[in-house]
């Protein structure tokens, strides 16, 4: 019943990205097939394959004939051709989704971590050289879009250091045990992994000073301290809960961000996920696959963002009765 | 609640730096034919020189001053960052200004509408979308605020409803002052601080997906643009060149958003005094 709400929500949002992916290449000037696939293709192509692809993308019905059956194959988990890799997307994203999620994911808890640590302790020195130092320094790197912080990493530990590689994410035709492919696939994911938690660690960091400094200032902190808590204690159980519930959200919010940025910072490392598959259909024009690559990416965020939703209820119970 | 907005970003240090900023950029940007001899299309006679009295920053692969794109970059970026921060906070109080005063089934639907699209991931969309059209740059700033709006509509939705029961609003009712007049001269007023504070944060996020999107190579070619400087120059990160062609177009984005976001940290102060302390 409460949920409701919610879903609603995340449905609509649902269907007008579809309409958009549905809408977009029927929009071009010109044939929706030239527009899916691009003027070179059209060129390439036989008047055999050009009458399949019409009666398989449903050309020749209405547009609400064709609007059924783009839904109905996305439901079949058909997510059309892709013309440069000759596979059908779906195995495409397949190959390039584990990577991204790893690096997601780990960003996600990296940056979500160390933010509400950064932010707990440095609320509780407020105005020490410790909170100023980090609040100046985390205010600064606010400003850096995330790919050009990968790029900075790149060019002062690849290029100039050499400490990295500086692409890819495993080295290939190594043919070692697992413990020296691990390391070889945390030293690929070093950077890119860094770079994402960098410019989304601001965020996290500010959110828990604020709300560690509102705490700081309730009566309960006070009981605590006279009850002869230690300082931990203090910041951690009493204090630091608090700030749990907004970062846990925003963690949730974050995550859009996230897999944009993600999709940037792969680019810059030609790490082998969805961003840099994304940049070679945007090279090579192969609309089904950009298609496919945006809408899984738009989908993930719309699922996280309503689980957090629904978490969020569970960590503050007044959410719940607030509906 | 009426603010004097230059005297609050003057008070505040980082804000003053920030403003401060955007100005030399613009009157850079403005006056970017009388700073640089070059055009910035201009093939200038060497490639990948390295910065000298003639080519501040040297030149490229296609041998075209570094400085000049550097400067007309900046012409991109605020063009579009402000026109994309006045047409989508446009949008906001159409949108949330009409809910407020609609009320009831309207303001349902409106808000329904609303929410459905904040759950829309901005950049996904907008790079799909500009996959299709390559749009130029006013299409650029029709496209990013037709995804920028939505969050903007809520807040100021939220509070024309404060301001609509307000003791002068209602005394301006009883003289018989229509809604238009109404939203005109009183409400538009008292939404002021919360205006600006969209209009700057729009700003902000217009900047960066153009950038992103531009380093993607999905926007006009022929457009320059910090991005796209960034996305060329990356390709030759094996030579020297990255030092006076990558750094300085990802610095001046990152100063840009820096300045807007320092900018924007000074009004909200001035909005919201419980963050003063």
């Amino acid at each position: 019943m409460i949920n409701r709400g919610y879903c609603i929500n995340y449905l609509l949002a649902l269907m007008v990205i579809l309409t958009l992916n549905f809408m977009l290449p029927r929009l071009m000037p010109g044939d929706p097939l030239q527009a899916i696939y691009g003027d070179e293709a059209m060129i390439a192509m036989t008047p055999e394959l050009k009458e399949e692809l019409i009666s398989r993308y449903s050309l020749d019905l209405t547009q609400a004939g064709q609007f059924r059956a783009y839904i109905g194959s996305l439901l079949r988990g058909d997510l059309g051709y892709s013309y440069y890799y000759n596979v059908p997307v779906a195995a495409v994203l397949l190959g390039s989704f584990p990577w991204t999620a790893l690096l997601v994911g780990l960003a996600l808890c990296i940056s979500t971590g160390l933010g509400l640590f950064l932010g707990i302790e440095s609320g509780y020195r407020r105005g020490r050289t410790v909170d100023r130092l980090l609040l100046g320094g985390f205010m600064w790197i606010s400003g850096l879009p995330d790919f050009f912080v990968g790029m900075l990493l790149l060019l002062i530990f690849g290029v100039t250091l050499g400490l990295v590689p500086l692409a890819g994410a495993v080295t290939p035709y190594t043919g070692q045990g697992w413990a020296p492919a691990l390391i070889d696939g945390l030293r690929h994911l070093a950077l890119p992994l860094a770079s994402l938690v960098l410019a989304r660690l601001t965020a996290t960091y500010l959110l828990a000073r604020n709300t560690m400094i509102t705490t700081m200032g309730e009566p309960f902190i006070m009981t605590a301290r006279s009850k002869g808590c230690s300082g931990p204690a203090v910041r951690y159980r009493h204090a630091g809960r608090n700030s749990l519930l907004p970062v846990v959200t925003a963690a949730g919010l974050q995550l859009s961000h996230l897999i944009t940025g993600a999709l940037f910072v792969e680019i810059v490392f030609s790490y082998p996920g969805m961003g840099a598959l994304m940049y070679n259909a945007l090279l090579t024009r192969d609309y089904p696959l950009l298609q496919g690559i945006l809408l899984l990416s738009a989908v993930t965020v719309l699922t996280v963002n309503l689980l957090v939703d629904l978490l969020y209820k569970r960590i503050d119970p007044r959410v719940a009765y607030a509906h | 609640m009426h603010i004097n907005y230059w005297g609050e970003i003057k008070r505040d240090s980082l804000g003053r730096a920030g403003m401060g900023t955007l100005v030399v950029l613009a009157l850079l940007a403005i006056g970017a034919p009388i700073v640089s001899q070059y055009q910035p299309a201009e093939y200038t006679g060497a490639i990948f020189q390295p910065p000298s009295s003639q080519y501040w920053l040297g030149t490229n692969d296609v041998g075209q001053d570094i400085w000049a794109q550097l400067l007309y970059g900046a012409r991109t970026s605020l063009l579009i960052g402000s026109g994309a921060a006045l047409l989508s906070t446009f949008f906001s109080v159409l949108a949330g200004g009409m809910a407020a005063v609609l009320g009831g089934f309207g303001d349902r639907v409106l808000m329904r509408a609303v929410d459905a699209l904040i759950a829309v991931p901005p950049v996904i969309v907008a790079i799909l979308a500009a996959a299709y059209f390559r749009p130029g740059a006013s299409m650029l700033i029709i496209l990013l605020s037709a995804f920028l709006w939505p969050g903007g509509a809520r807040l100021i939705r939220s509070q024309a409803l404060s301001v609509k029961e307000r003791m002068h609003i209602a005394a301006a009712r009883t003289f018989g002052s229509s809604w238009p007049y109404l939203i005109r001269r009183h409400i538009i007023p008292d939404l002021g601080p919360v205006l600006t504070a969209i209009l700057v944060l729009n700003f902000r996020r217009a900047v960066f997906m153009e950038a992103g999107l531009s380093f993607l190579g999905v926007a006009d070619p022929t457009v320059i643009s910090w991005g796209k400087m960034m996305q060329q120059a990356l390709k030759f990160s094996y030579l020297e060149v990255w030092k006076w062609w990558l750094l300085p177009a990802g610095a001046a984005l990152s100063m840009t958003i820096a300045a807007l976001t320092f900018t924007g940290f000074a009004l909200e102060k001035a909005i919201n005094p419980r963050l003063k302390k």
